[in-house]
């Protein structure tokens, strides 16, 4: 959240976390090149620091696509996510030397424009196995720029959060494309039955996570509100809510998070305004409703985020029998003030 | 399948250079066309997205039309 956009969004937490990312990947690096020096002393300068790079930046994009499903399925994990935007700038970096020495080293040697030599030393486009790998990995590297070159708030604001977020769900295409470049590289050229076992690992890890949680989402999506004759919907008690916090539940085929905070319940949408963050598994900050994945507030009773700001998502009536808390399924509009019902 | 690559190509680099022009008028004056908070930035903000506009440029020309449209 914020008035103006700044170039970077750096604070305490993020500096300390960036400097980790930079001495993780410089020791990756190290380590690399010290290993294949020794192992391998022929090989060449441009070689190695292709292989270090390519190397790196599958190792970054298996994190990254880890982060999501793992603060899913644990909350622990949500400090990485906050984190995620520059791992992936940083990832998008290292591919992109990857992908520039390799240009050089292959393909800007000759009188060819080194573009058009990518796309046409080997041109068996109908095999599977000869199949151009490097074609993909052009492609990868073009989705994971056009992902790396909006990761700011500007663009999500201005491109609107269903096209931004539309934009990085590419990064699974990317992903495909990336392992395919890798398996026909190797099958092609020397194989290498450790990179490949390590990859494959990778992908199996990779699955499972977003398995697990599709599991996990799909349990929530199931459970069922008991259907009340006025319309209202029976959800649970009041018990069942811990203090500052939320519960999520699915009416109306719409996610829904109650939160009990000062004796008091409100209900809003589930999902923040920002990145479609998971408010309900956030917890009440200074009187507001704050989400987990990047701290966007919003006032409980109306949905709104304090002024200045401009966000809004839906509201919901409620109501209290006892200890019984009902809901109204209609989503009212967005920022709708509600009365919150009294404990 | 060589033509198919050549017209891809010509393609691509039509598309790319029609990009960085537009990234530098996005640079100049789009920016905060779309999005008047960007006034108040520092230049260096504009510089961050300059990828961005030159990479996406249809998307963000309709968006500023469109905008043009409604406030002109």
């Amino acid at each position: 959240m914020g008035l103006d956009y700044q170039t970077v969004l750096w604070n305490k937490q993020k500096k300390t976390y960036d400097k980790w990312i930079a001495i993780t990947m410089l020791i990756y690096l190290i380590c690399f090149i010290g290993i294949t020096i020794l192992t391998n002393p022929e090989t060449s300068i441009e070689t190695l620091i292709i292989r270090a790079f390519g190397t790196l930046a599958i190792a970054l994009l298996h994190i990254i696509l880890a982060i999501g499903p793992l603060t899913r399925l644990n909350p622990k994990f949500l400090p990485i996510l906050y984190n995620r935007r520059h791992l992936g700038v940083s990832m998008f970096l290292a591919a992109l030397v990857h992908g520039g020495f390799s240009i050089f080293q292959f393909h800007s040697l000759g009188t060819t424009n080194p573009i058009y030599a990518l796309f046409t030393s080997n041109i068996e486009y109908n095999s599977f196995t000869n199949f151009p790998f490097q074609v993909l990995g052009f492609f990868a590297l073009i989705i994971l720029f056009l992902m790396a070159a909006t990761s700011h708030d500007f663009w999500l604001k201005n491109l609107s959060p269903k096209t931004w977020k539309r934009l990085h769900m590419m990064v699974y295409i990317a992903y495909g494309l990336i392992i395919l470049h890798i398996f026909l590289g190797a099958l092609q050229q020397q194989p290498s039955w450790g990179s490949i076992g390590v990859l494959s690992l990778g992908f199996i890890v990779i699955t499972s996570l977003h398995l697990s949680t599709a599991f996990k989402e799909s349990k929530l999506d199931k459970s069922k509100t008991s259907h009340v004759d006025d319309g209202w919907e029976y959800v649970c008690t009041t018990d069942e809510i811990p203090e500052d916090r939320a519960k999520i539940f699915i009416v109306d085929k719409e996610r829904i998070a109650i939160f009990k905070y000062d004796q008091k319940l409100s209900a809003i949408s589930n999902v923040c305004k920002h990145q479609g963050g998971p408010l309900g598994e956030g917890k009440i900050v200074d009187g507001c409703i704050t989400c987990p994945w990047h701290g966007y507030q919003y006032l409980p009773h109306n949905g709104q985020s304090p002024p200045p700001f401009t966000e809004k998502v839906s509201t919901y009536r409620l109501r209290l029998i006892g200890k019984k808390i009902y809901v109204l399924p209609k989503a009212l509009a967005e920022g709708t003030a509600v009365e919150p019902v009294i404990l | 399948m060589e033509i198919v690559i050549q017209v891809f190509l010509i393609f691509l680099g039509i598309y790319a250079g029609i990009g960085l022009l537009f990234g530098i008028y996005f640079f100049v004056k789009g920016a905060s066309q779309l999005d008047p908070l960007i006034k108040d930035s520092k230049w260096t903000v504009r510089l961050l997205l300059f990828p961005g506009a030159v990479g996406l440029w249809p998307i963000v020309l309709l968006k500023i039309i469109n905008l043009q449209k409604i406030q002109p």
